[in-house]
């Protein structure tokens, strides 16, 4: 009770105060409409071409660094589409000229002032500002990235061996996700009440597929308090209980795929247990497209769909690489190195849309600083993705590929995101949902 | 089970079925996408200076039929379906079923001693040997050898192993209405291998000891699991109240019969045994329950989450499982000296977990007390006592790249302790015990392979059991499981005043020795084989 008034207390000190002073409409223009003036380009790239070993070196600047290997390598080769505009919900974007005026960081590492909603730090990054990478560290964290709540639904994970292409397991889920706080379009904004714990986004998810598997359901509870640890809960079908987990183990191989659960959505963690270092930005070919206008899908994997939806194929070596357009785009590169030393990742490169905040594309390097995976997370345009997707403002996580490349293996994921909030009501994120709807 | 008893139960369970269904036509609920799951698989156990122990095959199918309804929000009814065929009593019959003679009561467990100068050997499967013994079982220990190679098909439809309708209905304050109705499990608690709150399903044992998940041999009851779920409030995360009422006819945990390869306590001996040269039978009835109104079982359920802690506080009204001996003044009308009764039960409980960020682990504490169990003893059979049960337990989850696996290992250990408030001095069971667990697991290969370990040591019977295991899923389909079972210790013996009390065996040692002590020339290498879609 006394937490919660607090909360109450504050967020209404900080809507008081930064209701006299909205971010300026250039700043929103900047942030939000970058192609509103053009798009970018590059020499001798245009849509409907494609990338491929034999000319892979002339675009070697508009790729990132692991992508251009793959295709050097006669992996994959990558097909070019328009470059088009994601722009989010006008929601999301009122909230930011409405509370981020007055957003700063905190003095310690992953600290930051009270926020409500919205992009907290609109503004451009510059390369002289010591804390810029983390400002679009809290940048991606309160994206808008699913919008309020959505669902994949469902959620077909497989576990490919890169060089023979077998498929050793294949995961089907259901996932939704609902933010308790940083609420912009859908009731109640900005915050769920109540909300005594203060979590700031609930996800679950639950096996559909394999048997072993079946019925096997996890509840992640995330804080507003960056420095506090998700609260984890799994309920396992055979045992038909929930377990409570230690969650500190981000680095854990979620399920036995190539992800781990620090990966999920670009980054996982807190944003305090990375060290945080903005080195630019560029224009590069990242994996964003209009799904309905994808030309080869998926027809094995998921069937008799009722709105007619169909997966994204994958193709390449070992059935690693999504057969999806890349365009090319306006985009942050963000380093990070984890603050613990016994990580075994050494550093992250993560390559940020800048008009959406999502991370379509992340390279991570081993203790030893040789690179290890390739992480590609594919942006559907919610306007050529399903009917009820339309207008939403989110951009569709549509699929994914996590590629081990010392070990040769991969997990590709492939999704039906639907952005409605009655697929996923508050009480999904419950632990008695877990019992309610175990075996 | 007496035949009308049987009847009784069938009718009423085809009656509840059909209400199950009835009640969802009156919903206008309609039949949407139903969905089968299952599996094939064999077991394959080898009991080291025995032979084949188990050759259990089982077929199981289970289904999720969703309906639409314009009342609940969610609405199905779900079913498992299980079949077993175990070979063993074919395979090995020298050792296993009706034709299995013992030398002397618990050769299976202890060397031959002056208790076993007045109890006989146990008769194997009774009903197949002594029908007057049979008639002294029935309802209870009265397996013929078929019912124990084909387990589910029985008088009380095991095959159909659970059978119900569950729904979330919204309420208007935006609370959640949940319930499940029909044949279940219905588990409470938070503690793995033992139960503590976990008991308003029986248990088979005669399956594999207390070895299998809990999720394969709780025995299914008829029950209804009403929830009031009423999500976050200004104190807690979630909060629900649920009252759970079993109104299915009473059924005692399954000990196993005598002659059966798995026979917890090897009670189904003990039970089938009689005074030597032809004297009394050790049991002269079962007195189950009847079916009636006030023989059915309930209970409830406060549940919730504050901060880091989960919690339940719950309350049971049960009959014990586990069968309590009242002596006769002589032999009774059936020529035993023993009657097996099923005490009423009053448990008050409660369970709590907390996840501390500092040791990024979680700690699991689970109590239960109860009033009216009824423990063994040398005079007078029984005495009833209140008990204190209650477990400790800690889990981690810990990635350890120098194992070889960026996967996360978990390390669960536990420590269950039983505490007899009544406690006497010719009571085999010590007014203290404990029995540590420590569960060890890994995942290789996308965790497709995964070994583990489990070890238990039960501190009074000074007994261990280490069970290692390795198990291979090549792919969606196939699992592979391979492993050991051994134990060590049950040479405890108990005063008992027909031998002058004189520390022997039978009959009183099994409790001191407990599960994991009785059970030590049960060492086994066990290979699973499973195929599901």
């Amino acid at each position: 009770m006394r937490n919660k008034t607090l909360l109450t207390l504050a967020l209404s000190a900080v809507m008081i105060s930064q209701a006299q002073a909205e971010v300026s409409d250039a700043v929103i223009e900047s942030s939000f409409y970058p192609y509103k003036n053009g798009v970018p380009s590059f020499p001798g790239l245009s849509a409907g071409m494609t990338i491929n070993q034999g000319n892979v070196d002339q675009f070697k600047d508009a790729l990132d660094p692991a992508m251009y290997s793959f295709i050097k390598n006669g992996d994959t080769e990558l097909k070019v589409g328009e470059t088009t505009d994601f722009v989010l919900d006008e929601s999301y974007i009122e909230a930011t000229r409405k509370y981020s005026s007055g957003v700063t960081l905190g003095a310690g590492h992953g600290e930051i002032s009270e926020t409500v909603a919205g992009r907290p730090f609109p503004e451009e990054p510059k390369l002289d500002d010591p804390r810029a990478g983390e400002k679009l560290a809290w940048n991606f964290k309160y994206g808008y990235n699913w919008g309020d709540s959505a669902s994949i639904y469902p959620f077909y994970w497989k576990y490919r061996d890169m060089n023979t292409g077998k498929v050793e397991r294949t995961i089907k889920f259901n996932f939704h996700f609902l933010n308790f706080t940083h609420r912009t379009q859908h009731d109640p904004v900005p915050a769920i009440d109540p909300n005594p714990s203060e979590f700031f986004r609930g996800t679950y998810a639950e096996v559909l597929e394999p048997y072993d598997l079946k019925n096997t359901q996890l509840l992640i509870h995330r804080f507003e308090d960056d420095t506090k640890l998700d609260n984890v809960y799994l309920y396992l079908g055979f045992q038909r209980r929930v377990r409570r987990l230690s969650s500190g183990q981000t680095t854990d191989a979620f399920l036995g795929s190539d992800l781990m659960i620090e990966d999920f959505e670009g980054y996982n963690g807190r944003i305090s247990d990375m060290n945080w270092t903005y080195k630019g930005t560029q224009n590069i070919l990242m994996p964003m497209y209009n799904h309905n206008d994808l030309t080869n899908f998926d027809t094995e994997v998921h069937q008799n769909d009722p709105d007619g939806f169909q997966m994204v194929a994958y193709g390449g070596k070992g059935g690693c690489f999504q057969d999806i357009t890349w365009q090319l785009r306006k985009v942050y590169v963000l380093e990070s190195d984890p603050v613990d030393e016994n990580h075994p990742i050494s550093k992250r490169v993560h390559f940020i849309d800048a008009q959406t905040y999502t991370i379509p594309r992340t390279i991570s390097y081993d203790r030893k600083g040789d690179l290890w995976r390739s992480f590609t997370i594919g942006q559907a345009h919610p306007d050529y993705h399903l009917p009820i997707n339309k207008g939403s403002g989110v951009s569709i996580d549509d699929s994914v590929t996590m590629i081990d490349v010392q070990a040769n293996h991969c997990t590709t994921a492939q999704f039906k995101g639907i952005v409605d909030p009655n697929l996923s009501p508050v009480d999904t994120f419950t632990v008695q949902n877990m019992r309610a709807r175990g075996k | 089970m007496s035949k009308k008893i049987t009847t009784t139960y069938t009718r009423m369970a085809l009656a509840i079925s059909a209400a199950v269904v009835g009640g969802q036509m009156a919903t206008t609920a309609t039949a949407a996408e139903t969905t089968w799951a299952g599996f094939v698989e064999n077991a394959t156990y080898y009991r080291d200076d025995v032979g084949l122990s188990k050759f259990r095959n089982t077929a199981q199918a289970e289904f999720e039929k969703k309906l639409e309804s314009e009342t609940f929000r969610s609405l199905s009814i779900n079913g498992v379906l299980r079949g077993t065929y175990d070979g063993v009593y074919d395979l090995n019959d020298k050792d296993f079923g009706k034709d299995a003679q013992e030398s002397h009561l618990g050769a299976n467990w202890h060397d031959a001693d002056l208790s076993n100068m007045v109890l006989a050997p146990g008769t194997p499967f009774p009903c197949e040997n002594d029908p007057a013994l049979c008639n002294n079982l029935d309802g209870y220990m009265d397996q013929h050898e078929s019912d124990a190679a084909f387990p589910e098909f029985n008088d009380q439809l095991d095959f159909v192993r659970e059978l119900y309708v569950r729904g979330d209905l919204p309420l208007d304050n935006g609370d959640v209405f949940s319930f499940s109705l029909g044949k279940q499990q219905i588990i409470w608690g938070k503690t793995d291998l033992f139960r503590v709150l976990d008991v308003l399903n029986p248990v088979d044992y005669s399956r594999h000891n207390i070895y299998d998940e809990l999720e394969d041999i709780r025995i299914p009851q008829w029950m209804l699991n009403a929830t009031w779920r009423m999500g976050a409030t200004e104190t807690f995360d979630d909060i629900n109240l649920s009252f759970v009422w079993n109104f299915d006819k009473f059924r005692p945990s399954n000990l196993g019969t005598c002659g059966q390869s798995y026979s917890i306590l090897d009670a189904g001996c003990f039970f089938s045994s009689r005074i030597n040269g032809g004297g009394p039978y050790v049991i002269n009835d079962v007195e189950e329950p009847s079916w009636s109104l006030a023989n059915t079982q309930f209970g409830v359920k406060w549940e919730g989450v504050y901060g880091d802690a989960t919690f339940s506080l719950n309350a049971l009204h049960f009959r014990q499982q586990l069968p309590s001996l009242h002596a006769l003044p002589g032999p009774g009308d059936n020529f035993g000296l023993f009657n097996i009764e099923f005490p009423r039960v009053n448990l008050v409980g409660g369970a709590i977990d907390y996840y501390s960020m500092d040791m990024d682990a979680v700690w699991r504490l689970e109590l239960a007390y109860t009033q009216g169990e009824e423990l063994a003893r040398d005079l007078n059979g029984h005495k009833e006592t209140d008990m204190l049960r209650y477990v400790i337990g800690f889990d981690k989850n810990l990635v350890m790249p120098s194992l070889g696996t960026q996967s996360a290992f978990l390390i669960s250990a536990q420590l269950f302790g039983e505490h007899i408030l009544d406690h006497v001095e010719d009571m085999p069971n010590e007014e203290d015990n404990w029995i540590a667990t420590l569960l060890f697991k890994g995942w290789y290969m996308n965790n497709r392979l995964s070994p583990q370990i489990i070890m238990a040591h039960d501190f009074g019977g000074k007994a261990t059991a280490v069970a290692p295991s390795i198990s291979w899923t090549p792919d969606n389909h196939w699992m592979f499981n391979l492993g050991l079972n051994v134990k060590f210790g049950g040479d405890e013996t108990f005063g008992w005043s027909p031998v002058g009390g004189e520390k022997v065996y039978e009959p009183l040692a099994r409790f001191t020795n407990g599960p994991i002590g009785v059970a030590n020339q049960e060492d086994e290498i066990q290979l699973t084989v499973r195929y599901s879609f």
